[in-house]
């Protein structure tokens, strides 16, 4: 971030947000606070914490017809049966790299659009532009897919028509190992990135307009203006929404690749969700898919608590 | 558990007092006269007189007799898109009062779902542990349950109960019963389809034939022929090379999961070879098909069809409804694939070409050997199963017998038939929570619509076969429409039943041999050997080395297929 | 607001509205193009011969599923879902939002709180114990089961409490040296300063209700109960021909109507679409902090 380069008003809110040290009110009672979370806690032990307890069911030989009680134990076979597999570090290869190259398009291409729309004058095309992309997110996969397929052939697809106008050879996008996961990142980001493009619209109108006009007296042009105050001021919402991201480094995203892959590019695009749904088919089990939920859930977690760890000791900044 | 035996000496005696009619009339313990129905109507005033009676009737008369009072059992439902008429639905129509008028049952839903999410559903009410009374299973539920001890063993009731058509059904269902004993026990009803209807079929344009003057295939070469000419000898007449001789979806095989229409089945059986299916080899031991010899030459045909551009280019990336695009858009012209594919897909090809003719024929042999057509080990829909302390486990047969009369029985008066089948076209039998069917009934519905065709008359007919009729007169005719047209092609002279008929004359079908529930490594490794075994044959039919076969082989032993070949065998030496 | 435009700004200017023109086309093509469909012929539909226009025009599929009673039904199921469940959400959301974005020094356990909220989106127990758990707290088949597992949405908690850590503190001591409670503060400072945010969530909220499907298939017991989105799920999916009986022949042609799966698709999108601009009313900038600062 360019935090240095910050004009003192910008500088002063991020000390303010990061560290409240010289702001003791201690002296305000904590009761309602207490009292204000409860409701939500008891919702959440009960019907988040309480399942949990069933996540047992990654080290049984699970039965739906014995039950959670009478399901045999097998210690932790299930992941080993996982790890054993021909396939596990391809398709860990594919998961991995599917999800952080979305992860990275997700995190880039909505800051992009959110501050090129915020330099729209005219409300009626920002908010216009503000509905459209936010569109893709309420079609499913499978609608997607069969668009896709369409787009994408290489014989009749408007892409290649676009192509070979410009002399390329037509390119076989979803049959293509080299291709297969630029079309899962790409596609993803054209469905999902007005999701995160609307959080960050609404970072920016918590902006201080009185930053804009002091560093307008400051002779800032536009471009000084969005490097000096606009980026700053979205700066803790990019942190969060980057951190909470690293939740997702094993989520590469089963409805779409489900949709869209095929077995000429299993090399490229078979990921853990999409493996683990075809080892159900054969039979549903549930004790291989909750061990690799787990396992999924815990190198989340890891992920997560480092980067929340390293904020707060680095920069004293708490994420959330 | 066994409450309804302990009646059966009052039962006796009863059959003499007040009911009598109920009982006399299922004498015969086969099946009920016409004047059933109407009896059991007028008969219900008399049976609330009578709640004291316990459930001796219907022990007097295991199959038909009425429970006196009546009773009350729980199910689930995995339903289709259901219609009804007003005032109907699914907890109160034409046979819940059906059901409780002739049997005193009353059938309470403990949940309704659509089909799609069945298993979903069905395993979280296995999991959570409340059963209901009677419901249905897949297989691989049925062989949990019977492991796990949750359910009634039927096969004492199954003797006694079910009336002699249900067991006509049952034992004509293809390896039906036998899937469903577990170490000698009968635990489950099975009800499904003999698997000829499974049989794969040829459909290709007869119009495009005539207009490019070829003969219907007689061998492979044929059929190749044919799919070169359908490319590249312009069938559409459009002045464009725009079309495709063989329709193929990236599923590649019927068994795979998904595509009934552009599926390799039928051009593999072509070779001798039989993907996904277990068979026979010369010494009688049972061998996976995928990896007999036949499939490497069968792939290296289909490898150079799609080197020719005979095969669309981007079927690897199109399930069957996206390849099926291109036969509604008068593009295709041959595809393998299952009895009904004019319903679907291919309806929508004629619906834009009234000219489009799609033929079934019987699939091809690449010698002077027929070509057998391989079909699964079984087609069991539902495996009807009671949970192990049921009040009235015998309520299942009772039911089956009832449906299995008012819809199969040839004296049941015909409108009652229609009442309880298909009213205004609504599907009042689905209606019914556990239904069962003659297993070969389509292709009996063939025989007897050409029958009525030939003599012009249809009096003979039930209702379901008088409108395959209609729909065949109607094209006879010359008035009929694409939804005419597309039941004709199943059900008429030339419909492809008529190509089952000629598998069955000729007893041509081989069916896999496994028909048990997936083995401990099939569980643990097919999805793995599955994925080698896809991914290798598309490659090779896009132009990979046909050698890449031999090292799949070797492969697929190697990961478990020998350990998955053994359990089969040792399963087959024991069953 | 007058600025000067430099040569490179209205360059700038020009390329910014045709880029975004641009992006957003690209985001309207497919329903642009379910809703071509919607109004073609099924045939045509079936062939692939509609693009982004419709083919055959007809409005059959649109009086076909003004007739299916399920459509209707499910949408009023979703209607009651949407209202009750976001309303919980929004509370929920502002409730433990405002306690959590307290200073460490201020509320100690905010951080022990914070980690119990945010474990919930890494771990969950899976389909069956979840359901276990509302089957034992009876909400089965009800309305209840719809709304009370997904009644505490913790990314929007943790979105909604970093908007209400960038609000200005001084406003929030003024309150509580006016003798204003925390209850108070809540409600007479940060709620009116965080419309942008709170309609954010609110969105997120509503979409997040209107748009799920799995567990109303799952949680209710008869497809009349099934809200919009699992209703559509069960015609969209493509049926598994893997079991089919034969029997089933005549719903085999029912199974190509994409036109009437169109025309359902873009009627369940049609409710977002109209309430969407209306929540941006409250997206206008820095209105909220000027205003404040007089």
């Amino acid at each position: 971030m360019s935090h240095q380069a910050a004009p003192a008003e910008a500088d002063a809110r991020m000390a303010s947000l990061s560290s409240g040290k010289n702001q003791r009110r201690s002296r305000i009672p904590q009761i309602p606070l207490h009292l204000m979370i409860l409701p939500g806690l008891l919702l959440v032990l009960i019907y988040n914490y309480g399942p949990m307890l069933g996540l047992v069911i990654a080290f049984q030989k699970f039965v739906p017809a014995r039950g959670i009680w009478d399901s045999a134990w097998v210690g932790l076979e299930n992941f080993r049966y996982v790890m054993a597999l021909p396939d596990t570090m391809q398709i860990l290869r594919n998961t991995i790299v599917i999800a952080f190259m979305k992860m990275i398009a997700q995190l880039v291409v909505p800051i992009i659009v959110a501050l090129l729309l915020n330099e729209v004058r005219k409300q009626w095309f920002k908010r216009s532009m503000q509905t459209m992309i936010y569109l893709p997110h309420f079609l499913s996969w499978i609608i997607l897919g069969g668009i896709l397929v369409d787009i994408l052939s290489p014989s009749e697809g408007i892409l290649n028509a676009g192509l070979s106008w410009l002399g390329i050879e037509p390119i076989y996008f979803l049959g293509d190992n080299h291709w297969f996961r630029f079309v899962l990142v790409a596609s993803d980001t054209w469905k999902e990135f007005g999701f995160n493009t609307i959080v960050y619209l609404a970072a920016l109108t918590g902006i201080n307009p009185t930053l804009y006009e002091a560093a307008i007296v400051d002779g800032a042009g536009r471009w000084k203006q969005t490097l000096h105050v606009t980026l700053p001021g979205m700066a803790s919402i990019i942190i969060l929404l980057s951190v909470l991201s690293l939740g997702n480094v094993l989520n590469a995203g089963f409805d779409q690749v489900f949709n869209l892959y095929s077995p000429q590019v299993y090399e490229t695009g078979d990921i853990i969700d999409t493996f683990v749904y075809r080892i159900g088919l054969e039979d549903a089990q549930y004790g291989v898919a909750t061990a690799v939920g787990l396992f999924k859930s815990i190198v989340s977690l890891t992920f997560i608590s480092v980067s929340y760890y390293l904020a707060y000791r680095l920069a004293n900044y708490r994420i959330f | 558990m066994l409450k309804p035996k302990k009646n059966v000496a009052a039962a006796s005696l009863l059959c003499l007092s007040l009911v009598v009619s109920a009982c006399s009339n299922n004498g015969d313990g086969n099946q009920a006269n016409p004047s059933n129905d109407k009896a059991a109507n007028s008969q219900t005033t008399g049976d609330e007189a009578n709640t004291s009676a316990g459930n001796a009737t219907s022990e007097a008369d295991p199959q038909f007799g009425k429970y006196e009072p009546g009773i009350e059992l729980t199910t689930v439902r995995v339903i289709d898109e259901l219609k009804f008429a007003s005032g109907e639905t699914i907890d109160s129509n034409q046979w819940t009062r059906t059901l409780e008028e002739r049997l005193g049952i009353k059938v309470k839903n403990n949940w309704v779902v659509k089909k799609d999410q069945g298993q979903e559903k069905m395993n979280v009410t296995l999991a959570s542990g409340d059963l209901p009374d009677i419901f249905g299973v897949n297989a691989t539920q049925l062989k949990q349950l019977a492991e796990a001890g949750e359910i009634y063993d039927l096969t004492e009731l199954y003797e006694k109960y079910a009336s002699p058509l249900v067991k006509e059904f049952a034992e004509a269902t293809t390896n039906g019963l036998a899937a469903s004993t577990f170490d000698g026990k009968l635990m489950a009803f099975p009800a499904g389809n003999a698997t000829i209807d499974n049989a794969p079929i040829l459909w290709i344009r007869k119009d495009w034939l005539t207009k490019l003057s070829l003969p219907e295939p007689k061998t492979m070469d044929d059929v190749i022929r044919i799919a070169d000419a359908f490319t590249n000898q312009d069938p559409d007449g459009n002045g464009k090379k725009d079309s495709y001789g063989l329709a193929l979806n990236k599923t590649l095989f019927w068994t795979n999961g998904g595509g009934s229409f552009g599926i390799l089945e039928g051009f593999m059986n072509g070779y001798h070879a039989y993907p996904q299916s277990w068979i026979k080899d010369p010494g009688g031991n049972l061998v996976y098909g995928s990896i007999q010899p036949e499939m490497k030459t069968a792939l290296a045909k289909l490898q150079e069809m799609y080197k020719n551009g005979l095969i669309d280019k981007e079927f690897g990336v199109k399930d069957e409804v996206k390849e099926a695009e291109l036969a509604s858009a008068g593009r295709l012209g041959m595809g393998y694939g299952q009895m009904w594919n004019t319903l679907f897909p291919l309806t929508d090809s004629r619906k834009n070409d009234p000219a489009a003719d799609w033929q079934a024929y019987p699939i091809v042999s690449v010698d002077s050997t027929s070509a057998s057509p391989q079909t699964p080990a079984s087609s069991i829909s539902n495996y009807y199963v009671v949970r192990k302390d049921a009040e009235h486990p015998e309520a299942l047969f009772k039911m089956l017998n009832l449906f299995g009369e008012l819809q199969f029985d040839p004296k049941t008066p015909k409108e009652v038939w229609q009442q309880h089948s298909k009213v205004d076209g609504i599907e009042v039998w689905q209606y019914f929570p556990f239904a069962v069917g003659r297993p070969d009934k389509n292709l009996t519905i063939h025989h007897n619509v050409v029958a009525a065709l030939e003599n012009k008359d249809a009096s003979a007919l039930n209702p379901e076969e008088l409108d395959a009729y209609n729909n065949s007169l109607a094209m006879q005719e010359g008035t009929g429409d694409a939804t005419n047209w597309s039941y004709d092609k199943v059900f008429g002279k030339a419909g492809s039943f008529s190509v089952i008929d000629k598998y069955v004359t000729e007893k041509l079908i081989k069916s896999s041999e496994y028909y048990a529930a997936p083995t401990a490594t099939m569980t643990d490794k097919n999805a793995t050997l599955l994925k080698m075994e896809l991914e290798t044959f598309t490659k090779i039919i896009m132009g990979a080395s046909v050698d890449e076969f031999d090292k799949f082989v070797s492969d697929w032993k190697k990961l478990g297929g020998d350990q998955i070949t053994d359990e089969v065998n040792s399963w087959n030496a024991t069953k | 607001m007058v600025e000067r435009l430099t040569w490179s700004r209205k360059a700038f200017i020009a390329f910014n509205y045709t880029f975004l023109t641009i992006v957003s086309l690209m985001c309207i093509i497919p329903l642009v193009h379910v809703l071509a469909i919607s109004f073609s012929s099924s045939e045509a539909a079936a062939a692939g011969y509609v693009k982004l226009w419709p083919v055959d025009w007809t409005l059959s599929s649109y009086e076909y599923v003004a007739g299916q009673a399920a459509f209707l039904k499910s949408m009023l199921v979703t209607v009651q879902r949407v209202a009750l469940g976001v309303t919980i959400n929004m509370l929920i959301t502002v409730l433990i939002a405002y306690p959590l974005s307290k200073e460490t020094s201020v509320f100690r356990p905010r951080t022990f709180y914070a980690w119990i909220f945010v474990i919930t989106i890494l771990f969950n127990g899976g389909l069956i114990p979840t359901y276990m758990i509302v089957k034992y707290t009876g909400i089965m088949d009800t309305i209840w089961a719809l709304v009370l597992p997904t009644a505490v949405p913790v990314f929007n908690v943790i979105l909604m409490l970093n908007f209400f850590r960038n609000l200005p503190k001084e406003l929030e001591e003024a309150a509580f040296i006016d003798g204003a409670g925390q209850w108070t503060t809540l409600w007479r400072v940060y709620i009116p300063l965080s419309m942008p945010s709170l309609a954010t969530v609110t969105l997120f909220a509503i979409v997040g209700h209107w748009n799920a499907w799995f567990d109303g298939l799952i949680f209710m017991n008869t497809p009349d109960h099934y809200p919009l989105q699992s209703y559509l799920q069960t015609i969209i999916i493509r049926q598994d021909f893997s079991a089919m009986a034969s029997a089933d022949l005549d719903s085999l042609t029912q199974i190509s109507d994409r036109t009437a799966k169109a025309a359902q698709i873009f009627l369940g999108a049609l409710p977002i679409l109209i309430v969407y601009p209306f929540l941006q009313r409250f997206f206008v900038s820095g209105i909220v902090l000027g205003s404040v600062k007089e």
